[in-house]
């Protein structure tokens, strides 16, 4: 038999860093200063050996910190490509977030106690959503951002996995919620808690994080909830809420008008959309190359819209490696929940499988025109501080989950 | 720029197949890795547990062997685990259950058969989580019951 091993991907992704960053320099020569390529080449160093260090530390999964590594190298090139500046950034943003990954998954390996802690969660998850409404500014017509000491960042961000956390202690039978005369009132107890984390998102006007909320509840409730009537009832209300935003908000109604039909707003709200298709149609198959299409046409490519970038320089077969590169990811979360043996951790890997799924299935939806589009960031891929800090955070918790499978406990070692 | 035109070209036709390659090796990897799993997909009694990495061995072995009744370790193939290994003898030990106890016995293997570090010589009692290693393998005893 061929013996098979990360050594082959490892050098993969090594000879892919290599290649597209030579490019990347030699597109913007000579306005290249020699502190971007050692940190450039910097980070490919701590890719390579943070590959094989995970190898030897963990006896987890590996997959899914490889396939990581191909997405933020993918998305890197491509912010540097767009703004030098936005992609030295991320760069410095990719080695906080790697260091994160480890701190997060040495945490949580070596506390056992995650689940006791509901209260904090809740409290927590509260005080964050009330800070962003009181301190909070806007850009891009939400208000999402708090600055502290001249760092802003997004708490709904963070929120979302400490979320995952609380439906995780909800529905293993950890929080006050099922005291025995609790019980009774455990599921409308915890769909008004629900609700009212998505109505501040909504005050918020941050629409794709309040569908992610949403979708993450809505799959662990169908997973763990003893009575399907609450999961229906819940469909039920959001497509009432979904409704009423519609008719009474504009900015909701802007969302659908733009997708049913954006050529009759060109000049105006389906501006951003059409510039998306017309990226993805003048990419083709292979695309322009990179440094040879014009993703600056379309506002926030960088961010939200990195995608529809990437299929037009790298073309549509990277486009679809990408959306690959996400289903084996989301495959294995599920894979480390099904041979968890512990609740509390089995309901955290499918919360943060859900997680990474759904935000690639509404932004990767969104700026292709399938479903109407919402801003939120594709994790790993796009720009921005945040998104990548709470995503390799997430990460670190699954590659830590995957670890606490063996012996469904304690390790005895 | 023409000379840039002509690698940028060059370049989006080799990150393409660099990518395919990566997902198909990724994809492969986790086939091997479910394929050798699914055998012992549902055990509810008592079975060892491989604790080496599967990739690092030069044969192949599955993650975990159900005990049932008895099962056998060593190098000739009628054994239920077969060892191509040079340490492991031909009838290395064999593990036998006896009213709901597991007893390991060596078959004065050249060797030798270590449960928990120990050497043992004749029949040992194993209890869960004893640590079982022949050569460079190591087994973990798991008992369900």
């Amino acid at each position: 038999m061929k013996k098979l091993n990360f050594k082959v991907t490892r050098n993969l992704l090594f000879a892919f860093e290599i290649i597209s960053l030579s490019l990347i320099f030699l597109f913007n020569w000579p306005n290249i200063d020699r502190n971007t390529i050692y940190i450039s080449l910097g980070l490919i160093g701590l890719v390579y050996v943070s590959n094989i260090l995970l190898f030897k530390l963990s006896k987890g999964d590996h997959y899914i910190f490889s396939i990581v590594c191909m997405l933020i190298s993918i998305g890197v090139i491509m912010i540097y490509r767009i703004d030098q500046d936005l992609g030295l950034r991320q760069l410095k943003w990719l080695y906080i977030g790697i260091v994160s990954f480890f701190v997060t998954y040495m945490v949580f390996k070596s506390y056992d106690r995650w689940s006791k802690h509901f209260n904090i969660y809740l409290a927590t998850s509260y005080i964050l959503f009330f800070g962003t409404l009181a301190f909070g500014f806007s850009t891009h017509g939400s208000i999402r951002w708090i600055s502290i000491g001249g760092i802003s960042f997004q708490p709904s961000e963070l929120i979302k996995i400490i979320f995952i956390f609380i439906l995780a202690c909800i529905y293993s039978d950890s929080s006050f919620l099922s005291k025995p005369k609790l019980i009774k009132y455990k599921e409308p107890v915890t769909m008004i808690l629900v609700y009212s984390f998505i109505a501040i998102l909504f005050i918020q006007r941050n629409l794709g994080a309040s569908i992610v909320f949403f979708s993450i509840f809505l799959g662990i409730q169908y997973i763990y909830s003893e009575d399907n009537k609450y999961t229906i009832l819940n469909i039920l209300l959001f497509s009432i809420g979904g409704l009423i935003g519609y008719f009474l908000f504009d900015h909701v109604k802007i969302r659908f008008l733009t997708w049913l039909n954006p050529w009759e707003y060109i000049d105006t709200i389906g501006y951003q959309i059409t510039q998306s298709l017309f990226a993805i149609a003048e990419g083709g198959f292979f695309g322009t190359g990179i440094g040879r299409g014009h993703p600056n046409f379309i506002p926030l490519a960088y961010n939200d819209f990195i995608f529809s970038a990437i299929v037009e320089e790298m073309g549509v077969f990277t486009g679809i490696a990408i959306i690959m590169l996400y289903l084996i990811l989301v495959y294995r979360g599920f894979k480390i929940a099904l041979k968890q043996k512990d609740v509390f951790y089995r309901i955290i890997s499918i919360g943060i499988s859900l997680l990474l799924g759904i935000q690639t299935f509404i932004i990767i939806g969104g700026v292709i025109k399938l479903i109407p589009l919402t801003g939120l960031t594709l994790p790993f891929v796009s720009y921005g501080g945040t998104s990548i800090l709470t995503s390799f955070i997430a990460l670190g918790i699954l590659q830590g989950a995957s670890e606490k499978e063996i012996y469904g406990g304690p390790k005895n070692e | 720029m023409k000379m840039f035109n002509i690698l940028s070209i060059i370049a989006k036709y080799v990150f393409v197949f660099i990518v395919y390659t990566f997902i198909f090796l990724i994809i492969r990897m986790i086939y091997l890795d479910i394929n050798s799993l699914s055998k012992y997909e549902n055990y509810n009694g008592a079975y060892l547990k491989l604790l080496n990495r599967l990739d690092n061995l030069p044969y192949k072995l599955n993650d975990s062997y159900s005990i049932g009744q008895e099962i056998s370790l060593g190098r000739h193939n009628d054994n239920d685990i077969v060892l191509k290994d040079p340490y492991i003898s031909k009838h290395h030990f064999r593990i036998v259950k006896d009213e709901n106890e597991y007893f390991i016995e060596d078959l004065n293997s050249s060797n030798g058969t270590y449960v928990n570090g120990e050497r043992i010589f004749d029949v040992k009692k194993l209890a869960y989580g004893d640590i079982i290693k022949v050569g460079n393998i190591e087994f973990m005893f798991i008992n369900q019951e």
